[in-house]
């Protein structure tokens, strides 16, 4: 999960990496007052979880203080790749000498953590990487493996920093070392890592992406504010409600609801909709062995969600019976009712037991089932993919 | 013959006491799993199922002559247990929990390596010879004894595929589940490699999915073997910069999307089917 630039930059300064002294505002007249008070040319940097910060316009130097609320008015009226803008960085403009990159992060297919570093800073590492690789410092260690001195110094010299800056920026990169270590981090960017014109180094950005199934572990990032959240971009309300639930869930742009087993079919379930035309309006993991309480509410997101036009459900019985899922749907059908046309199938442990209490339900309560649509082992689930096609492309057809 | 387990594995439980481990000892025992004893520090002398309890994993292994362990216990846990399992010799570390720390699977990574020991998951669902040894949560009725492998990031997928195989008459020789988590014990091409050394195993299904690194590697091992290779890959719809359930299921910027990774298994040389009714009409083309 990514952290934003101040909680990024507060941790630097917590392992004593040199940052820009920053505020942050909530509001354009809260960076006016800064600028008045600090009257110097000012940079100010919209917060949000999400790359390409810059090229949509994100970042404004600002020369004249006076300017200062006029151009925070635009920056917080900005919406970058659809999140919106509700905090800014104030921090003092900086005069830049040179800009460099470090950067350390995991190499999933070696098993290695890599630290790179590039005597270009503020740019894609990516394309310095093609373009000119001479110019990287690249080097791989194993995770128990210690970072030395001489390595940060080798790595100092190879981005082109000259003798007198070399011991500062080892412990710099030391510390970005330590930091990666010590918060269990899946990346940590300095990206400019800058030399001012008065000689000093400071991280001018930070880019931090933490693992959050380690999170337990380090309680003081929950003070800081620091919980589980999306790698970019904030939650939708129904995303939090889900949350709130326990409920692994995603709101994507199509009118499917899917309401399958597993993780895995959950990603290949939203597949087979597309391969027949269609598109899943969200992803959710029922996790292993829901209860029908978890399988009801699974449903209630689905149903009160306007953009669903039809709802797609599977079961593979494993450890969790199939008479377990047809309990926690007919719960939904008595307790919530449903709105949507739903097609479900039941395959594995005890199905047929699964369709009888549905063919029971139904008998003392036709109504429930006036939308509702259950299959059994007989009809493979690419029917039922398609089946959940045709329901959505009829409900938008008649409207 | 089948890969990583069979009758005669001799499999421990780490964490046999706790409330998941007891529940799917007694299951794997029902299934004929040779279980032969389990750990719980605290509570050595204790038994469950009629197998022994010990405090270390070093005493079950000289007491029972385990070589195989499936661990049920907290991530948290997991990193001391399954180095505690591979220091002690075992021959496999089947990691069951999901959401393992990356920094801690680094770790027991670079140990399982140094000691010939293969790790598999975390958030596996296990690892089943059919007829044999089920070592896991996976429900047998998915499965038959046969003569097609299968190897799959998740749980639900390889019911899926097996059951697609059963229900074809083509049946299973092992079907390992690589786990759900970023990352992994084990990686595709180790696995292949293991099937293409079995000569019960005529074909394999490979269950890869966006966010995992580990088809990459799986295309070279592909390209020169000659079992064939049936792949799919899970997540080809799925939007960029969201994480879809599996810890791991995510598309990076830097990383391969769902439909780059099949063409490149293709190229290599393995047959990619969309849906799984694309298997079975594919397996009787090569002839198998």
């Amino acid at each position: 999960m990514r952290l934003y630039e101040f909680e990024g930059k507060e941790l630097f300064n917590r392992l004593k990496i040199p940052i820009p002294n920053g505020r942050l505002a909530e509001s354009p007249a809260e960076v006016g007052k800064i600028a008045n008070e600090w009257n110097k040319p000012l940079v100010l940097k919209a917060q949000v979880l999400t790359g390409g910060r810059g090229k949509a316009g994100g970042v404004k130097v600002v020369n004249n203080p006076d300017d200062a609320q006029a151009v925070a008015t635009e920056l917080f009226a900005l919406k970058i790749k659809g999140f919106p803008v509700e905090r800014l960085l104030v921090e003092p403009r900086l005069s830049i000498q040179k800009e460099m990159y470090v950067g350390i992060t995991i190499d999933r297919v070696n098993y290695k953590v890599v630290v790179i570093a590039s005597s270009k800073g503020g740019v894609d590492i990516e394309d310095v990487a093609a373009k000119t690789p001479e110019k990287i410092f690249r080097k791989s260690y194993d995770i128990d493996e210690e970072f030395y001195d001489f390595d940060a110094i080798e790595l100092a010299k190879q981005i082109g920093l000259p003798s007198q800056y070399v011991k500062e920026a080892s412990r710099i990169v030391m510390a970005l070392f330590s930091l990666f270590k010590k918060y269990d981090a899946k990346m940590v960017e300095i990206n400019p890592l800058v030399l001012t014109a008065e000689d000093t180094l400071i991280a001018a950005d930070s880019r931090i992406s933490l693992d959050d199934d380690a999170l337990f572990r380090h309680p003081d990032l929950a003070e800081m504010g620091i919980e589980k959240r999306h790698e970019e971009g904030e939650m939708t309300p129904r995303e939090q409600q889900a949350k709130e639930w326990g409920i692994p869930y995603l709101d994507l742009d199509g009118n499917i609801g899917m309401f399958p087993g597993g993780a895995g079919f959950g990603i290949m379930g939203n597949d087979f909709i597309h391969y027949y035309g269609g598109t899943p309006a969200n992803f959710m993991d029922s996790g292993g062995g829901p209860s029908p309480e978890r399988l009801a509410r699974m449903l209630v997101l689905l149903d009160e969600n306007p953009n669903v036009k039809a709802i797609f459900g599977a079961r593979f019985g494993g450890i969790s019976r199939c008479d377990d899922f047809a309990k926690g749907v007919i719960m939904f059908l008595k307790e919530h009712g449903l709105t949507k046309p739903m097609v479900t199938r039941m395959t594995g442990n005890v199905w047929q037991e699964g369709v009888r209490l549905f063919e029971e339900a139904k008998k003392e309560n036709p109504e429930l089932f006036a939308h509702f649509e259950f299959h059994g082992i007989e009809t493979p689930i690419e029917e039922i993919a398609k089946r959940a096609v045709e329901l959505a492309s009829e409900q938008e057809g008649g409207k | 013959m089948a890969i990583m387990v069979d009758k005669n594995s001799r499999i421990m439980v780490q964490g046999i006491t706790g409330r998941a481990g007891a529940f799917h000892a007694k299951r794997m025992i029902e299934y004929g799993t040779n279980i032969v004893g389990g750990t719980s520090p605290g509570k050595g002398g204790q038994t469950v199922e009629g197998r022994p309890v010990f405090d270390t994993v070093n005493e079950c292994v000289r007491e029972t002559g385990a070589d195989i362990s499936v661990i049920f216990l907290p991530a948290a846990f997991v990193k001391e247990a399954a180095i505690a399992g591979i220091r002690a010799g075992l021959k496999t570390v089947v990691v069951i929990p999901e959401h393992i720390p990356i920094h801690d699977m680094l770790l027991v990574r670079k140990e399982a390596v140094a000691h010939g020991c293969t790790v598999i998951g975390g958030n596996t669902a296990g690892i089943i010879t059919p007829g044999e040894a089920n070592l896991g949560i996976m429900p047998d009725i998915a499965f038959k004894p046969g003569r097609v492998g299968t190897v799959s990031r998740s749980g639900s997928i390889t019911y899926y595929i097996a059951n697609t195989l059963t229900d074809a008459g083509y049946g299973e020789t092992t079907c390992v589940g690589l786990g759900g988590d970023p990352i992994l014990g084990s990686t595709f091409d180790e696995i292949l490699a293991k099937f293409e050394a079995d000569e019960k195993t005529k074909a394999v299904v490979l269950t890869g999915e966006i966010g995992g690194v580990y088809e990459e590697r799986a295309c070279e091992q592909i390209s020169h073997m000659s079992t064939p290779v049936i792949a799919m890959i899970g997540g080809i719809f799925a939007p960029p910069g969201k994480r879809m359930g599996h810890a791991g299921a995510i598309v990076e910027g830097k990383m391969g999307t769902a439909k780059e990774k099949l063409d490149a298994l293709a190229e290599a040389g393995a047959h990619p089917a969309k849906t799984f009714l694309d298997i079975p009409n594919i397996l009787k083309k090569l002839g198998v």
